[in-house]
């Protein structure tokens, strides 16, 4: 039997990334995938005329013309061909109005409200337009996206431990962002509340809200996204996941698809095996898993083999949110359903924590919806187009549904979001859909596996955050020849995110077999 | 002024030891966490289900239904609930070869609750699987089948309220158990079904039909008779053509089109249909039966050579099979006893994606569910696809 170098479990952004840095290195390379096609959340589905993007709002790491983003280079690296459509806009947030809200007025599109802001690339343009919104914020913006320039040096430093107490006098503020969170951070800086609000737009995306979240994290996402703005791959996910896919192939790795690994072969203490579809073995020397920490401790090793702190970090952590996601195949175009923005942020409150607490609950009101011929016009037939309406949930908020009852929860979900949605930009969707799916987290807990259906690992916490996760990584790991890469890692969600932990696996697997360890 | 210097500097040099003692004094055990969602995913998706044969019904000379039980000792207890319009894909062995079938769901959902699934199913003339199935599913037999999946389903923020179905002989299957879930409340739409049968003899499920109607006033049946000499009251004689759908349609209101039956009919109604111009998003389709004859279709290349050679990678096995360029890559490989991951059969649940490492293929307009990225990177799906000539591919394992 063949031994391979490098087993990785799970085809998912992070599984991808690692097996194709692996057998670029000349690693012999197995990569395994439960599911018949690549990617995990990064794919894609056809519904009548539709092609759907099932999980992606947009990628920060695109770059322009002139430089390529993190995430281009992470394709470049390996020089996968990917078509880049890139977007010149940061978010819309709508905030509708609440009876006896004393700063409503009525928007463009006739609606009242408190909030209506539709941020600009750029960060002077931005910040300029965070305080035409709300006055007296420029400063504390501005003063802000000077400091998130310096935070890629943080970066370093975190990757390489050493570095930091003699780094801190290049990076003065680094370690009080990275220990404190948005509100504290913001507050410090004297932006005013509302304009904190609007500034942590994107807490969504990291699923902690702004009293949870550390501030450095925030200001590197929203940095990258302001910066020089996004990107979307031209043929849905599905064309990014391929394109890796290829590539692992012409650098002599194989992908096994419909191959789940439903057992780990143990000796001395470590793996060196995993068992496929309950039936074939393979053996490796390292092994590098994308699926959960989960799954590997509870059903795919025996309680004798788990390391004991792995049970207890299974027990201390907590399941980040889950997602609800609606996709529409509309018969209209976007201009006549009169939809200006790639994506906008309906939210019955403006503050991210009472947003938070509201999501523990099935659907808060809040949605973000999503029109893909913003960005890609022709990604629908001629005189249609595609919208997607998204919302999120903290902890089993599908508790008390049963089988018989779940087609008629789903509808109804499917239907207080559109219309939802409806009602904050005054426009029709409901009559014009020719196709539509619903995935709440049984969907995503069908596709993914993950504990709740989550995409997005562990609640990134105030003290479970990224930067003790990124020193602690090689401790946090289980076995010495064993690399957990993913969202359950550092830096939790994202593609990017995703993309940066398999790397990095493969990183240190590739230097330990170069060693002939 | 402000200032990120208010902050306390060195807090963050608490963060590790904070999150060690965080995981120190944490439990030690297996967690035995269960959320719903997975309970709900696992519930409806099980990865296969045992079912056993408890009653077989005869329904003239070429049809009969086979009321499904679950089969506990195999470890199936529990049913999966499913929507009216959803199939279940069988799994036999003929002779060595490895076959799935995708059979509509005749009886409700609410049947499955109580342990009960009926799949209704017709001789096709010289067809292998279903010439089986006649000769071995007797009672106690047990027979593999998929979770219930499929797209051919009712659903209210996107149909009309008023539905006209058309069927065409055990095209029927999707739609009885649509008049079901009607009957019980499960579903609520009006259904006014277009049935095509030969002849009044050989109407299946009549008396169901006739009973349903009796019992709600949402379900309405026309049987539309090709074959008949006889005048019978209360049927139509002929096609199910453009003129008899405005016919039975509603005036000035919205209604939506279903229709499920065999490739003759979809041929013939379709063109119809046209005439009507409805907007696409009233009209469905479900994918029935295996697709024949590629060679008649318009597109179809000439010059196509008769027998061809595939070279199939899965996992790190290679083999070679030789087949006919009238049959599926499926069909294909089947019959060279490689199992392949097959659902839907007709290319549209995208289970059995592959990898075309060499080699042409054809896929029929009407089975292309191809996602784009598949284009670019030369994926497909073997069984909607037919050769054209010698292939490479790899194919998923058949777990």
């Amino acid at each position: 039997m063949k031994n391979y170098d490098v087993i990785v479990i799970g085809a998912g952004n992070g599984g991808l990334a690692a097996a194709a840095n692996c057998a670029k290195a000349g690693l012999s390379t197995l990569l395994l995938e439960r599911h018949n096609i690549p990617g995990g959340s990064a794919s894609s589905f056809v519904r009548g005329r539709f092609e759907f993007e099932p999980s992606l709002h947009e990628l920060a790491g695109i770059g322009d013309e002139k430089e390529a983003g993190t995430i281009e280079e992470v394709f470049n690296r390996i020089n996968a061909e990917v078509d880049w459509c890139r977007h010149d806009s940061t978010f819309r947030l709508v905030v509708p109005a609440k009876e006896g809200d004393e700063d409503a007025f009525v928007n463009e599109n006739g609606v009242l409200v408190t909030v209506d802001a539709r941020m600009p690339v750029g960060f002077e343009e931005f910040s300029r337009k965070l305080d035409e919104i709300v006055p007296g914020s420029y400063e504390s913006c501005r003063k802000a996206f000077d400091l998130s320039i310096n935070m890629f040096k943080a970066f370093d430093c975190m990757e390489d431990p050493s570095k930091i107490p003699g780094s801190l006098k290049d990076v003065p503020d680094i370690m009080r962002m990275v220990s404190h969170t948005m509100t504290e951070a913001l507050d410090a800086l004297g932006m005013p509340k509302k304009a904190q609000d609007i500034f942590n737009t994107y807490w969504c995306y990291m699923g902690s809200p702004a009293s949870q979240f550390d501030f450095l994290y925030y200001l590197c996402v929203l940095h990258s996204y302001v910066r020089s703005g996004t990107g979307i791959p031209k043929l849905r996910s599905h064309e990014m996941s391929l394109a890796i896919d290829k590539k692992i192939r012409d650098f002599g790795g194989d992908v096994w698809y419909n191959s789940e690994v439903t057992k780990f072969i143990m000796k001395d203490g470590k793996p060196v095996g995993v068992v496929i579809n309950g039936e074939k073995e393979v053996y490796g020397k390292y092994f590098i898993c994308n699926c959960y920490p989960y799954k590997v401790f509870t059903e795919l090793m025996d309680k004798k083999d788990v390391p004991e702190m792995q049970l207890k970090m299974l027990n201390a952590r907590k399941t980040a949110c889950t997602l609800t996601t609606v996709y529409l195949g509309m018969n209209k175009t976007k201009e006549e359903l009169g939809i200006k923005d790639y994506s906008v942020f309906i939210a019955p409150d403006s503050d991210s924590d009472k947003q938070y607490e509201a999501a523990q609950n099935y659907f808060s009101g809040y949605c973000i919806i999503n029109c893909l011929n913003e960005i890609i016009p022709d990604c629908t037939p001629e005189g249609t187009s595609q919208l997607f309406l998204t919302t999120m949930t903290f902890g089993d908020v599908m508790k008390d549904i049963r089988p018989q009852d779940y087609k008629k929860f789903k509808t109804k979900v499917a239907r207080d979001m559109i219309e939802t949605c409806e009602k904050a930009l005054n426009i029709s969707i409901t009559p014009y859909i020719e196709e539509i799916e619903i995935a709440l987290p049984p969907t995503f807990a069908r596709y993914l596996n993950t504990p709740l259906g989550t995409p997005y690992g562990y609640m990134l916490e105030k003290w479970d955050s990224m930067l003790p996760r990124t020193i602690q990584y090689l401790k946090d790991q289980p076995f010495p020849n064993f690399y957990f890469c993913g969202a359950t890692q550092e830096r939790g969600d994202g593609y990017g995110c995703a993309y940066y932990t398999g790397e990095k696996a493969a990183g240190l697997v590739i230097k330990k077999v170069k060693e002939g360890k | 002024m402000a200032n990120l210097k208010k902050l306390k500097g060195l807090k963050f040099i608490k963060m590790l030891p904070d999150r060690q003692a965080r995981f120190e004094s944490a439990k030690a055990e297996v967690p035995s966490f269960s959320d719903n969602a997975t309970a709900l995913a696992r519930a409806l998706h099980p990865k296969c289900q045992h079912l056993k044969i408890a009653q077989v019904i005869e329904r003239g000379e070429d049809c009969k239904s086979f009321v499904l039980v679950p089969d506990a000792e195999k470890g199936t207890t529990q049913l999966a609930y499913f929507g009216a319009g959803k199939y279940l894909t069988v799994f036999e062995e003929i002779e060595g070869m490895p076959v799935t079938r995708a059979y509509s769901i005749s009886s409700s959902p609410k049947d499955s609750l109580e342990g009960r699934y009926v799949l209704t199913i017709k001789l096709v003339e010289g067809g292998l699987v279903s010439r089986f199935i006649f000769d071995n599913w007797t009672v106690g037999r047990a027979v593999k089948a998929s979770a219930p999946a499929g797209n051919f389903e009712y659903q209210e923020l996107r149909d009309a309220k008023k539905v006209i179905c058309i069927a065409g002989g055990s095209g029927i299957t999707p739609f009885l158990s649509m008049a079901n879930a009607i009957a019980d409340g499960d579903e609520d739409f009006s259904m006014t079904l277009l049935y095509g049968s030969r002849n009044y003899e050989n109407i299946l499920f009549r008396d169901e039909l006739a009973e349903l109607e009796k019992k709600c006033d949402k379900i309405k049946v026309i049987h539309v008779l090709s074959a008949e000499d006889k005048e019978i009251e209360g049927t139509e004689k002929g096609f199910i053509t453009a003129e008899l759908i405005k016919k039975y349609a509603p005036e000035n209101e919205e209604y939506s089109v279903f229709l499920c039956g065999p490739q003759q009919m979809y041929e013939f109604v379709d063109k119809e249909l046209e005439k009507l111009n409805l907007p696409k998003k009233f009209i469905r389709h479900e994918m029935f039966g295996e697709f024949h004859n590629p060679a008649s279709q318009e597109d179809y290349p000439q010059g196509v050579p008769e027998k061809v050679k595939i070279t199939v990678k899965c996992q790190d096995e290679t083999f070679t099979v030789e087949g006919s360029t009238g049959d599926s890559v499926v069909q294909i490989l089947e019959k060279g006893k490689i199992a392949v991951p097959t659902r839907c059969r007709s290319g549209e649940c995208g289970f059995c994606h592959s990898h075309l490492l060499s080699g042409k293929i054809y896929v029929p307009e009407k089975l292309e569910f191809r996602r784009l990225a598949d284009y670019k990177f030369d994926c497909f799906h073997p069984c909607s696809s037919f050769p054209l000539t010698d292939l490479e591919i790899e194919i998923p394992a058949a777990k």
